[in-house]
């Protein structure tokens, strides 16, 4: 309980002293409500999201986002010539005729020769035959779609500003009229100049505190305008400020952090034997939990719907899964390693969702038309990949006895049977959830499409998962499964949830459940299962050699 | 020896063999999906014979391991319960798949319809002595995905009594029209004309079914008709052609006079003025007795645009490309047989008449937000059926499923997912037994995983 207090005190004060709680000024600009991707959002979660597609990150030079996407419309010409565009496909590259080992390219040597135009001739005919996109493809999709984002905000058509009087599309700053609104917008953009330049030139702090100011006062003239524009749809001011204060917050970020400290702690904890190392240890994990509940908290509120509804969510819902499994397994058990299993899973699976933001889309996406407001949906998704939390806690687990079993079977006896409990008693709970969550999944296919089971490749492979588990709970009564085994299946039947979660998806990309597709990242995560199934076999291989020697 | 049966069977070992086994089946199966489509799968692995006995034979191992455990103990509770919950679930599935239906209709705005068309492919053949009267004179259900048929394995009507068989057969083709010379008294003509000035330019075949047949194209500026010259035009800009001897005669009408201000003849090759815009009629190619075929190219995998095709021969004579749920008409001396091949079609009993179909989109963008029919259905009235809000009636259920967009991007019709699933009520039965033997799992957590009390799993 102690702990609990302390955490909150420390997190609360540490938020204070970073000033989260208030926008910093000059900054007003963040908030600014704009409609994108169907719906109103900040400024700044468009331009992150905006820099994001064409230069595959948040950050552009270490400058935010929101500064560099308004520049793009200010000067495109200037960003033309700067390395600004990612583009990671060999093949593409090649017939571009470019150097193939840089990352980022100008957007000169992209986009003004007749290779580009080529090759988008060429996307769109393979467009019409409406085959699947190969790599190849998808990334020249991708290229065009970088063309078209910066070419449509240099032009000011997709920064869409002004509630419209009549109709749902917003107007954007190209198609202003000329009228009020379009001179406080050429105000608010001179004094961003300005201020930029000023920035540029090095000027005295309290002229840039003056000219950050004015920059503040002209978006909120705008602002004011625009509300009287149109204020019915210009109302939802506190999810504005709600995003924008997520934004600059980044509750994820943090709570890797923290978990990645908590388990530190308590690897020390363990090895040493210094048991009053914990308190200090569940004061962090308190936190990066604490943390991580309000981010996840938030993206329900923005969005009206528990955010698990693609693979960037169901990432940090399985972390947040993995670290309930581990604290609630380490209080009845009281194994150290369990919980520190859970933490380390929490921040590998919080530091991918945070790095890869091209694979696991970050931003927050309308949602397909099957997928509205149908509370069965998010009960059978939250369920079945709770139990993903659970076969991953088991797969660090199993991991951790394959050390103990590298390192000598005979001295860490009591250890791995400790071990093997616990994978064997967090598969259970794996297939606990697991097992009623396909059920609820055929339950809402039922209801919604009138098929209770259409071996769909998603539900199939949930399915699959299950088996394994199964398997490996049946093989165990019949003695097929015993120490070793119960360490190597914990890690390997976890390649079957991989597939079920990320591989369906990314890599079979067919079935009803399309909404979640996406591509990358393949290899990285076939070389994750790839490196494990070498890892157990080397185990299994050193353990043999080591019982024949015994036998001997 | 019996016993000794019923160990085998009920055996924990065959348990995990098999569970095994169709996990590995299944996944094959998303493979197979993967690659093709959703039908192929379910055609190739989830309906084959191997799933079907691997299925089989776990069910006998759930059973025979409970009759095994026999009698029951208070703790043998989770296991009994979690492993009749399976099997009230297998077996709520066969009877969905034996006595269910699972189809799809498609009502236009304004329109109705009362048939569900099934994934089930039927062969019909009607015929007709003097070309009115058709009789069905032969219908069977044909499975050409899995048992296709080839040249020299071909698939004959009345084993070939009167001369129609299929020959050939692509799951996956891509078909285009095509317009070819024939013999045939009984066809009409065809012709290929071009209609040009310097900006615009329109290539089209007009062909006649039979000689006395009008057909027609509306190219937007004009339209083009071929089979008759009437006396007054329309009203509008049109082209009026019909076959006289080797030639063509035309007769021009404009939309503000009644009165052909043009008439003529014309040849193949030769071009005339129209008079509007600079339009110049060309004929291209001009067949006395022309006949339209599909011309169909194999693919390797299925996409959006490829589709069923089936090739048939009638009499040793004339071939032809069948798309599915398309229909080929082929002549005898003294008879006419019109033959079909396509989804079977379920009258589901009462027709159902789409008033309105309403799509909301995300603001400010072309994406869909959400999608409702309103229909009227006799008896019913006024209904409203959206995504995740099905309507029951008569012991079916009927799904939006989705939409069809017309030339202009706009809706035109809307696609029901229409179902009968008796065996739904057993798999929630099962559902709830299996959850709740789960449930017992933990509650009573050391008895209830099944094992016999005398063979604990020893580590060794």
């Amino acid at each position: 309980m102690k702990s609990v207090v302390l955490s909150f005190l420390f997190l609360f004060s540490t938020l204070a002293s970073a000033g989260v709680f208030q926008e910093t000024s000059g900054e007003a600009l963040r908030g600014l409500p704009v409609q994108a991707d169907g719906r109103v959002k900040p400024f700044d979660s468009f331009a992150r999201e905006m820099l994001e597609l064409v230069y595959g990150k948040q950050k552009y030079e270490k400058r935010d986002a929101y500064e560099i996407i308004l520049t793009w419309m200010l000067a495109p010409q200037t960003w033309q010539s700067k390395e600004l565009f990612e583009v990671r496909n060999f093949d593409v590259l090649t017939r571009l005729g470019l150097d193939t080992q840089k990352r980022y390219y100008k957007g000169d040597e992209l986009f003004s020769g007749a290779k580009f135009s080529e090759l988008r001739a060429e996307l769109a005919s393979k467009r019409e035959t409406k085959e699947k996109l190969t790599p190849y493809f998808q990334a020249l999709q991708r290229l065009e779609n970088q063309y078209f984002v910066f070419s449509e905000i240099a032009t000011g058509r997709m920064i869409r500003v002004l509630p419209p009087k009549e109709g749902d599309a917003w107007i954007s700053v190209a198609d202003m009229q000329p009228g009020p609104a379009q001179e406080k917008f050429l105000e608010l953009t001179k004094s961003f100049i300005s201020l930029i330049g000023g920035m540029a030139e090095g000027r005295a702090e309290s002229e840039m505190a003056a000219a950050k100011t004015d920059l503040d006062q002209k978006v909120l003239a705008f602002q004011e305008l625009a509300r009287a524009e149109n204020p019915e749809k210009y109302a939802n001011d506190t999810k504005i400020d709600v995003e924008s204060f997520y934004n600059r917050f980044h509750p994820f970020k943090w709570s890797y952090i923290f978990y990645l400290l908590g388990a530190v702690i308590v690897l020390f904890s363990w090895i040493t034997s210094k048991h009053g190392a914990m308190t200090p240890a569940w004061v962090f994990l308190f936190l990066g939990f604490g943390l991580h509940t309000i981010g996840f908290a938030i993206r329900s509120y923005l969005m009206d719907r528990a955010p698990v509804t693609n693979m960037y969510e169901t990432v940090v819902w399985v972390a947040w899964g993995s670290i309930v499994f581990g604290g609630i397994l380490e209080k009845i058990y009281k194994f150290k390693f369990i919980i520190m299993a859970g933490a380390l899973i929490a921040a590998f699976g919080m530091i991918i969702a945070d790095t890869a933001p091209v694979v696991l889309d970050p931003s927050l996406q309308p949602l397909e038309p099957v997928l509205r407001s149908n509370y069965w949906l998010t009960i059978h998704v939250m369920t079945i990949t709770v139990s993903y939390a659970a076969f991953f806690l088991a797969f660090a687990l199993g991991d951790i006895g394959l050390i103990y079993f590298l390192k000598g079977e005979a001295q860490n006896k009591d250890k791995i049977k400790a071990i093997v409990m616990s994978i064997y008693r967090a598969i259970q709970i794996g297939v606990v959830f697991l097992a009623p969550g396909i059920i609820l999944g055929g339950i809402w296919a039922d209801y919604s499409w009138g098929r209770f089971w259409g071996w769909d490749p998603k539900e199939t492979w949930a399915l699959i998962a299950l088996l394994g588990y199964l398997a490996v709970i049946h093989g165990r009564l019949v003695g097929w499964v015993r120490e070793f085994g119960m360490v190597a299946c914990g890690v390997l039947t976890f390649s079957l949830v991989i597939m079920a979660w990320y591989g369906v998806n990314f890599v079979l990309g067919a079935g009803l459940h399309s909404y979640g597709f996406g591509a990358g990242g393949v290899e990285y995560v076939t070389g994750f299962v790839v490196a494990h199934l070498l890892l157990v076999v080397y185990t299994a291989v050193v353990r043999n050699a080591r019982l024949k020697d015994v036998k001997a | 020896m019996y016993k000794k049966v019923l160990k085998f069977l009920a055996s924990i070992k065959l348990a995990v063999i098999v569970i095994i086994g169709i996990a590995t089946l299944t996944a094959i199966g998303t493979f197979v999906e993967s690659k093709y489509d959703a039908a192929a799968a379910k055609k190739l692995v989830y309906d084959s014979i191997y799933m079907n006995l691997v299925m089989g034979v776990f069910a006998v191992n759930l059973i025979a391991v409970m009759v095994d455990r026999w009698p029951w103990k208070l703790r043998h509770i989770s296991f009994i319960f979690a492993h009749v919950g399976i099997l009230c679930i297998m077996a709520g599935q066969l009877i969905t798949n034996q006595f269910g239906i699972d189809g799809s209709m498609r009502v236009g705005i304004g329109d109705e319809n009362r048939f569900v068309s099934l994934p089930k492919t039927d062969i019909t053949v009607y015929s007709s002595y003097d070309g009115t009267n058709y009789s069905k004179i032969f219908e069977n259900e044909v499975d050409f995905f899995r048992s296709p048929p080839t040249p020299e394995k071909p698939f004959s009507v009345y084993k070939d009594q009167i001369g129609i068989k299929f020959t050939n057969y692509y799951p996956y083709a891509v078909a285009s029209r095509e317009t070819i010379a024939s013999d045939n008294q009984k066809l009409g003509s065809g012709i290929r004309f071009q209609i040009s000035n310097g900006q615009a330019n329109f290539i089209e075949w007009l062909v006649q079914r039979n000689p006395t047949h009008v057909v027609s194209i509306d190219l937007g500026p004009l339209r083009v008709h071929f089979g008759t010259i009437p006396l007054a035009g329309m009203g509008v800009n049109e082209i009026y052609m019909k076959v006289e001897g080797n030639k063509i005669r035309y007769a021009l009408f404009s939309k503000d006079q009644i009165d052909p201000k043009n008439e003529g003849t014309i040849e193949e090759g030769q071009a005339v003025p129209t008079g509007w815009m600079g339009l110049e009629l060309r004929i291209l190619r001009f067949l006395p007795k022309a006949e339209e075929k599909w011309k169909v190219e194999p693919r390797p995998v299925p996409t959006p645009l490829t589709t069923e095709a089936v090739e048939v021969e009638f009499q040793g004579k004339t071939k032809h490309w069948m798309l599915i749920n398309d229909t080929v008409k082929f002549f005898a001396d003294d008879a006419v047989f019109f033959v079909s091949y396509g989804n079977r079609r379920f009258d589901i009993g009462f027709p159902i008449y789409l008033n309105q179909f309403h799509m909301e989109k995300y603001q400010g963008t072309a994406r869909a937000m959400s999608y409702r029919s309103v229909v009227s259905i006799k008896d019913l009235g006024e209904r409203e059926i959206s995504m995740n809000e099905p309507l029951k009636h008569n012991g079916l259920t009927i799904y939006q499923a989705s939409f069809q967009d017309g030339p202009m991007g706009q809706p035109v019709a809307s696609i029901f997912s229409i179902n009968k699933d008796p065996g739904r009520w057993l798999k929630y039965l099962g559902s709830l037994i299996m959850t709740l033997g789960i449930i017992f799992l933990f509650y009573f957590k050391r008895l209830g995983t099944g094992v016999p009390a005398n063979t604990p799993a020893k580590e060794s």
